[in-house]
């Protein structure tokens, strides 16, 4: 058996897994210090089971996010961009936000070297610089250095020497290569990186706090983390890796809404207090966003689920004769302001209540909006939601739309934009459910230029590169899948040029590998 | 407050002061201009922002106030956008090209000159400009964007590309004295793909009473004020119809006019020869068969519901978000979004009949004949 675990912002929420059957599920509260809410969640879960009988824990967290959007546990990243004599005049950080600039602030440098897009070097390294570099480093010491060059998602062999080279030269201290941290787009993969070098410390924290956590309740299994495409890594990954949690939350919702639908292919709507998040499933995961994600202010590019976030939620207020719904919310203090609760504010949960929709245990009123105003409310939602919807389907197929998260009931109907709408058993923790799936990834990328290699031997070569990575995160190889094979042209250029992407998926290794 | 004071003043004398703080909106509205081309605006804005806030700025002029003698070159980048997300621009490579190009020609010059104000290019001589301590003439040579340099009213007016000077990342250069136009744009773009696939030039030399012969002008300006209208009141297009009918109306541009709005119900495009070309369906709000189509080559060219013309190129089409007004790129229209169509009235000089001839529907490959906004919209059934 496995234990899926889910620490979002307001709820810990956790399921007790017998291959697709659910065999306990709790809703527990998370707490300041996250890791008493993660211990009494695995407590609830654990009841009545000997914890020798669970091989697997994952855990989906967004402590990572919250660190950045407050901007505290973070520590100080040096910047090295190895491009010049491209892009003079532009530091590392240049459009951060000013605090988040500050709390990362472990120095920004360029110096020469780099490649092109077709492969030649960009400059040179120039030894003297790299010199100077490496003892201002050595003598402002910062806690970790990221090494970002031009076009290393392609050319990956200078940033490594780089790496390893500072790494010698700077015992101690974390050296960063910028092309394990993201594809095409030197700023934003720095950006990612110099976020991603900013929580290792913290990273640290979390690991060793979910191994106590474990040990405490007796647990001897595995721990996996979830990360942005649905699939797990290990805790020495999201020691390394931790900005790859960073979307982990919407990512479990979906996956989980897949895991108790089967469908593959399908929206998903996850209903929560203040928003909805809509999603989409291809091929059993995320559909991801071809957008530059902003994460704290800064402008990354992390592969993360295409979601789009609306105002309606269960504590959405309810305008006059309800002709409104949303965005503002009630939020947390539901219990103690909804009609139903005794309260004076009109919220979507007293419309889903007086609609029959909803049983809520210990509320005081049955029926505290006249049924005018419910009607006119439900088919606004079903307005907003279907334009949602509209916006995710691809090509105007029809797809079914599956509700999860613990507002689901809030949605009436059965039909949404012409598509059939689908209500798990377990939706209020599909999420839970989405981390415990035990499935790993790997992912690789190239330009191909006109003339060149061909486009199958270019997917081919990076099948094989995409595979050795989901070999290395633990899959078993006979399970190893192509989930998306992704083509951007590149405009513009006298030669045809595009950009590939190749991700693979496998599952988790059996006992053996796990244990190792 | 006083600041305001200052830059009325300075515009009644035909001077106009562009700083940092004006770059976000001057490429919100170039945006709109690049109607649907240009690019992401991200990086050309990060890098005018921190250029001219080293500089503290540069002075923007009207064309019709430089000596007849003057010598004005337009400066801008040519290659693929998508290769400066690794192989970043500097900020002094603008400036650089115009030392070169001063070295080369032998005179000193006394403005700078956009080649399209559409997407990042409006940029550039801002650029070049600021660090030189030059002026820049407010104004550019397509009013909007288009894909090829025979297109731009420098060259219909008869202004050469040479001699050019281009310039890659690394400061190398390359001097072009081609025998005509199109054979230029041929040799440009192999030097482009051999430099690391971006690089920045000096052509199209004019001297003051070329340009003012063949500029379009005040687009600088304008772009500024219409992404500065676009800021403050985003929100839904219909609400904002009204102010950008009474901006167009005091512009070098004819008039702008809703021509639909719908939901995006399928995108196709491809890269063909080096350009994005496809097309794109939007479907009627209210009746799902009435469909308006949209041919893409880089930008938006044809706008036909039923096979009936409502809008062509050389006059722009625009695609905005239906609720919050903003323009949107072809690269990043995709199914679902509800969008309304714009189109707006070609500036005086594209109506010229030498202008139509090389801007028109044919010259992409389209067979229709040019019909003008105006007519279009007057004989709706």
């Amino acid at each position: 058996m496995r234990i899926g675990l889910d620490v979002g912002g307001t709820h810990t929420d956790a399921v007790l897994m017998d291959g697709s059957q659910v065999i306990a599920r709790v809703k527990a509260t998370t707490t300041e210090d996250v890791a008493s809410g993660i211990e009494a969640a695995l407590a609830a879960v654990l009841e009545g089971q000997s914890p020798a009988s669970i091989d697997l824990l994952t855990i989906g967290t967004t402590q990572f996010t919250n660190a950045v959007v407050e901007r505290k546990q973070l520590s100080r990243v040096a910047a090295v961009r190895v491009c010049l004599p491209a892009g003079r005049g532009l530091m590392p950080r240049a459009d951060w936000p000013e605090d988040l600039a500050e709390a990362t602030d472990g120095g920004s440098y360029m110096i020469h070297g780099g490649h092109l897009y077709d492969g030649r070097a960009l400059s040179d390294i120039q030894e003297a610089e790299l010199t100077e570099l490496t003892q201002t480093l050595y003598d402002t010491r910062p806690a970790s250095v990221v090494v970002s060059c031009a076009f290393s998602p392609t050319q990956p062999e200078q940033e490594d020497k780089l790496v390893a080279r500072l790494a010698e030269a700077l015992p101690g201290v974390r050296i960063c290569a910028s092309h394990l941290m993201g594809g095409l787009g030197l700023i934003e993969r720095e950006n990612a990186s110099i976020l991603n070098a900013s929580l290792l410390d913290f990273a640290d924290r979390v690991a060793n706090a979910l191994v106590g956590s474990s040990k405490k309740l007796g647990l001897n299994c595995p721990v996996y983390v979830s990360q942005n495409d649905g699939t797990l890594i290990d805790l020495e990954r999201v020691r390394q890796f931790p900005a790859l949690t960073f979307a982990s939350g919407p990512t479990n919702s979906i996956r989980g809404a897949w895991a108790l639908t089967g469908l593959a292919d399908a929206i998903v709507i996850d209903v929560g207090g203040t928003t909805s998040d809509i999603g989409a499933l291809k091929n059993g995961f995320p559909r991801q966003s071809n957008l530059v994600i902003d994460v704290g202010g800064a402008r990354t590019n992390f592969r993360m689920p295409d979601v789009i976030a609306i105002g309606l939620g269960g504590g959405s207020l309810i305008g006059r004769d309800g002709r409104s719904c949303g965005p503002q919310s009630v939020a947390r203090e539901l219990r103690q302001k909804a009609l139903c609760f005794g309260g004076k504010v009109m919220t979507l949960t007293d419309v889903a209540v007086s609609q029959g929709r909803l049983t809520i245990l210990g509320a005081s009123e049955s029926k505290p909006v006249a049924s005018e105003v419910c009607e006119a409310v439900d088919s606004l939602i079903v307005e907003k939601l279907a334009a949602a919807v509209d916006l995710m389907k691809p090509g105007g197929a029809v797809l079914p739309v599956i509700l999860v998260g613990g507002g689901a009931p809030l949605i009436p109907g059965d039909t949404l934009a012409g598509c059939p709408l689908v209500r798990p058993d377990n939706a209020d923790v599909a999420n839970a459910i989405g981390a415990s799936i035990a499935q790993v990834s790997g992912e690789a990328e190239d330009m191909r230029i006109a003339g060149g290699d061909s486009r199958e031997v270019v997917i081919e070569r990076l099948t094989a590169m995409a595979s050795e990575k989901a070999l290395a995160a633990g899959a078993d190889s006979a399970t190893i899948n192509i989930v998306n094979v992704e083509e951007v042209d590149i405009p513009y250029m006298a030669t045809d040029t595009s950009r590939i992407r190749v991700s693979v998926v496998g599952d988790l290794a059996g006992r053996e590998v796990l244990a190792s | 407050m006083i600041w305001r004071g200052v830059r009325f003043l300075l515009h009644e004398m035909c001077l106009m002061k562009i700083t940092a703080s004006d770059i976000d909106d001057l490429a919100l509205g170039a945006v709109f201009l690049a109607t649907g081309g240009g690019g992401d605006p991200y990086l050309p804005t990060l890098i005018a922002k921190e250029t001219l806030a080293q500089t503290g700025g540069v002075t923007l002029i009207d064309a019709q106030s430089l000596d007849d003698d003057a010598f004005v070159v337009p400066v801008g980048g040519v290659g693929a956008p998508t290769v400066s997300l690794e192989l970043l621009p500097s900020v002094d490579e603008a400036s650089k090209v115009l030392d070169r190009y001063e070295e080369l020609v032998g005179r000193p010059i006394s403005a700078v000159a956009s080649f399209e104000i559409g997407g990042g290019n409006s940029l550039m001589p801002l650029m070049a400009a600021a660090v030189r301590g030059l002026p820049v003439v407010d104004g550019d040579g397509m009013g909007r964007a288009f894909p090829e340099a025979q297109m731009m009213s420098y060259a219909i007016a008869g202004v050469k590309p040479t001699p050019a000077l281009a310039m890659d990342y690394a400061g190398n250069t390359a001097v072009f004295d081609t025998s005509d136009t199109t054979t230029y744009e041929h040799h440009i773009r192999a030097f482009a793909a051999a430099a690391g696939g971006m690089i920045t030039v000096a052509e199209h030399p004019m001297s003051g009473a070329q340009i003012k012969a063949s500029v379009i002008p005040s687009t600088v300006s304008f772009s500024l004020k219409l992404g500065r209208l676009l800021r403050e009141q985003r929100g839904p297009i219909d609400d904002v119809m009204p102010a950008l009918r009474s901006l167009f109306a005091e512009s070098v541009y004819g008039s702008v006019h809703k021509i639909f709005a719908g939901k995006v119900s399928s995108k196709s495009t491809r890269t063909v020869g080096g350009y994005d070309v496809g097309d794109l369906s939007i479907e009627d709000f209210d009746n799902s068969q009435c469909v308006c189509s949209i041919t893409i080559k880089n930008e938006y060219l044809v706008a036909t519901v039923d096979d009936r013309p409502l809008a062509m190129v050389p006059d722009l089409i625009v695609i905005v978000d239906t609720e919050t007004s903003t323009p949107i790129n072809a690269e990043r229209l995709h199914y679902g979004q509800r969008v309304a169509v714009l189109a707006v009235g070609a500036p005086l000089f594209y109506q010229r009949p030498d202008a139509l001839a090389a801007t028109e529907p044919r010259c992409f490959g389209i067979d229709l004949e040019y019909e003008s906004l105006d007519a279009l919209v007057n004989h709706q059934p």
